[in-house]
């Protein structure tokens, strides 16, 4: 690897895009442990703690699903099969082990074939709570005395508070440093592209968080020292959904003429957005994070009050991602039997509308066979902007 | 001096070319066909001689439809949506929905002050198409123009059930073997095609006036089982294939004549009329 030694930034993060899951084999030969993990559920501070690597699964658009659909029906959802379809196919064969989460059916119902198949060294579903109350507070902070003892028991290693306080700090770092980078984002036109930005936040998922942390240091001094450009003439958007792991709808939006200037999707604003709060007890305060402050469609928050408050609670964040990026449409872009996202979507669909954006609802395949399709309703609705 | 504009709407099945001066100066229909990107240049060739004009009298030409980003002679490409939307609102202007079936999809499409506010596309598959039509109209054996005509002599239209196309052609045809006439049938078919444009349309909060594009508007069976599911009736415009077509032409001449009015000229295509390549 010689010749990559002086390789930084964005040309990094391209590479780590592209042939994804690199560094962690490099990790797996040096005698680490991969531990794989599928959502922003997943609390990497834990892994982190224990002293091996939190590795994200994802799928792959461009390639067919041959192998996955001989072990699950295929009324799961198409990101989860395509996830698996790798896995069974040997892509990952370089993880140890994985999370899952009890997160929506898809996932829930298919984690013995991933567990019985997959046949990994350590597997653990973690059953996290779909409601935010203060007793489901207290039953996740026991999964997660659960989670702490199984991985315990497999790395032969104690986890101490003082090594879930030290992953915390390098995991909020983390958040702030991507938080930074989105910033740049905020000038017209943004000093950095959806479809580059997208690149990073896989490279960075495939990381351990201090490699993660250096690698958006180098692409912040990188976009940095663009010149500040002059006055953008093309809409800005922002993309909401949920498992997007590839440029190539990114690439579609941009393709048409737009910015993208936000997200809010399971790579990316979701995993950064939220900090866990160091001034509590550690257990106490990465629940709270992964429970109440996590913006997902299977956490159930209900505020007691209104309906409208409750919209606020789930979806506030998204007017507020409107208004702080100057956001003039949104995408909401959800794959096909995806039920939490499905349920939600007229509601999220009103509620930015109500705040006068206009929506664009794209229903897709975890394909990119249909993205020509996806074109013209993209085109068509920034002309309808323009 | 008149200026000329051309608007060329390549659809999954027919391409459609509209050459528009002070009004409707020629219009073209020519079928699409596997190859028919190299197509379109023919279909513009007899639009000018409709037109008595020359390629060069064109002041400015805009491509749509799903091919429209092979046509090299045209100077930009918008898509049909928005175009539908330009030229119907030109024909029909008390117009707020409109309804356009196509070969290989059906859209809804809100007009407001001749502008595009909400639109609606069908993503499932070809149910709901005219393509469903046509695949039907051959296993019976039945000349699709008159699908329309023979559906309206029907006492009962039958029922189709299923929604994918190949499982619906097994069930006509079962019906078929099983007794039912063929105007039921085909009846019946064109209420499976309306149940699925006006669900999809529905999502829009349809207003009045109501108008139908594309190939499905010819079809006066498929037209009336439409405004059965509606429950409102539905424009149909004098030729309801070109409406892509001459608001992409109509669409050339804004974009021209805004330029103008700033003292400047559009950027045009370099490329001549010629066939488009699939790989330049």
């Amino acid at each position: 690897m010689a010749e990559l030694r002086d390789e930084k930034g964005l040309a990094k993060a391209e590479r780590y895009y592209t042939d994804y899951g690199v560094r962690a084999r490099e990790l797996k030969a040096e005698g680490k442990k991969i531990i794989g993990y599928i959502s922003a559920l997943c609390p990497v501070e834990v892994l982190t703690a224990a002293g091996v690597v939190p590795f994200r699964l994802k799928g792959n658009v461009n390639e067919a699903i041959t192998k996955g659909d001989a072990y699950m029906e295929t009324i799961v959802c198409p990101f989860v099969r395509s996830v698996f379809d790798s896995a069974i196919k040997g892509k990952f064969n370089f993880i140890d082990g994985m999370v899952l989460p009890h997160q929506c059916d898809s996932l829930d119902r298919t984690s013995d074939v991933w567990r019985d198949y997959l046949n990994l060294p350590y597997f653990h579903f973690l059953n996290a709570p779909h409601v935010t109350d203060d007793p489901s507070i207290e039953f996740m902070k026991e999964l997660l005395k659960l989670f702490i003892k199984t991985l315990e028991e497999y790395t032969g290693k104690k986890i101490t508070d003082e090594d879930l306080k030290q992953a915390i700090a390098k995991h909020n770092e983390n958040r702030r440093l991507m938080r930074g980078l989105y910033e740049l984002r905020k000038v017209n036109p943004p000093l950095i592209s959806g479809v580059e930005m997208i690149k990073v936040l896989i490279a960075a998922m495939g990381l351990p968080v201090d490699e993660s942390n250096k690698l958006i240091t180098e692409v912040i001094d990188e976009v940095k020292a663009r010149a500040i450009p002059s006055n953008g003439l093309k809409k800005r958007i922002m993309i909401i959904g949920d498992q997007i792991d590839s440029v190539d709808i990114m690439d579609a939006i941009e393709g048409a003429g737009a910015y993208l200037v936000m997200d809010d999707i399971s790579v990316g604003s979701k995993m950064y957005w939220q900090d866990i709060d160091t001034d509590k007890e550690p257990l106490q305060a990465i629940a709270e994070r992964y429970l109440r402050k996590l913006k997902i469609p299977t956490n159930f928050v209900d505020t007691g009050g209104t309906y409208e408050d409750n919209l606020n609670a789930r979806f506030g964040h998204m007017r507020r991602y409107i208004e702080e990026f100057k956001v003039d449409g949104a995408i909401l872009f959800i794959y096909k039997y995806c039920d939490p996202y499905g349920f939600e979507v007229p509601a999220i669909k009103s509620y930015i509308e109500s705040a006068g954006v206009p929506v664009l609802y794209l229903e897709d395949e975890y394909s990119t066979s249909t993205i020509a399709r996806m074109k013209t309703r993209i085109e068509a609705f920034l002309e309808m902007m323009a | 001096m008149i200026n000329y504009f051309a608007g060329v709407d390549i659809g999954s099945t027919m391409t459609k070319v509209v050459i528009y001066g002070e009004g409707i100066r020629a219009m073209i229909i020519g079928p699409t066909g596997p190859e028919h990107r190299k197509l379109a240049n023919k279909v513009m060739e007899e639009a000018l001689i409709q037109a008595h004009l020359k390629f060069e009298d064109l002041s400015y030409i805009i491509a749509t439809g799903y091919g429209r980003i092979n046509v090299p002679f045209a100077d930009r490409q918008v898509t049909e949506i928005t175009c539908h939307a330009k030229g119907l609102h030109s024909l029909l202007p008390t117009v707020k929905t409109v309804v356009d079936i196509g070969g290989q999809d059906s859209k809804g499409i809100k007009i407001k002050d001749g502008r595009v506010v909400s639109f609606v596309m069908n993503d499932k598959c070809a149910a709901g198409t005219g393509r469903f039509i046509e695949i039907m109209a051959d296993s019976l054996g039945v000349p699709l123009n008159d699908m329309g005509r023979l559906s309206l002599t029907a006492d009962k239209p039958a029922m189709i059930s299923s929604t994918c196309t190949v499982f619906a052609e097994h069930e006509v045809t079962n019906q078929l073997s099983g007794g039912e006439t063929l105007p039921n049938l085909v009846a019946g078919i064109h209420e499976s095609v309306a149940t699925r444009v006006a669900s999809l349309v529905k999502k829009l909060n349809i207003e009045p006036d109501v108008a139908i594009t594309g190939g499905g508007a010819k079809n006066i069976g498929l037209v009336k089982a439409l405004e059965k599911k509606l429950g409102c009736p539905v424009l149909i415009p004098p030729e309801p294939l070109i409406t892509g077509a001459l608001g992409a032409a109509i669409l050339a001449k804004e974009i021209f004549e805004k330029y103008t009015k700033e003292g400047q000229v559009p950027e045009r295509s370099k490329s001549g009329l010629q066939e488009a390549k699939f790989f330049d």
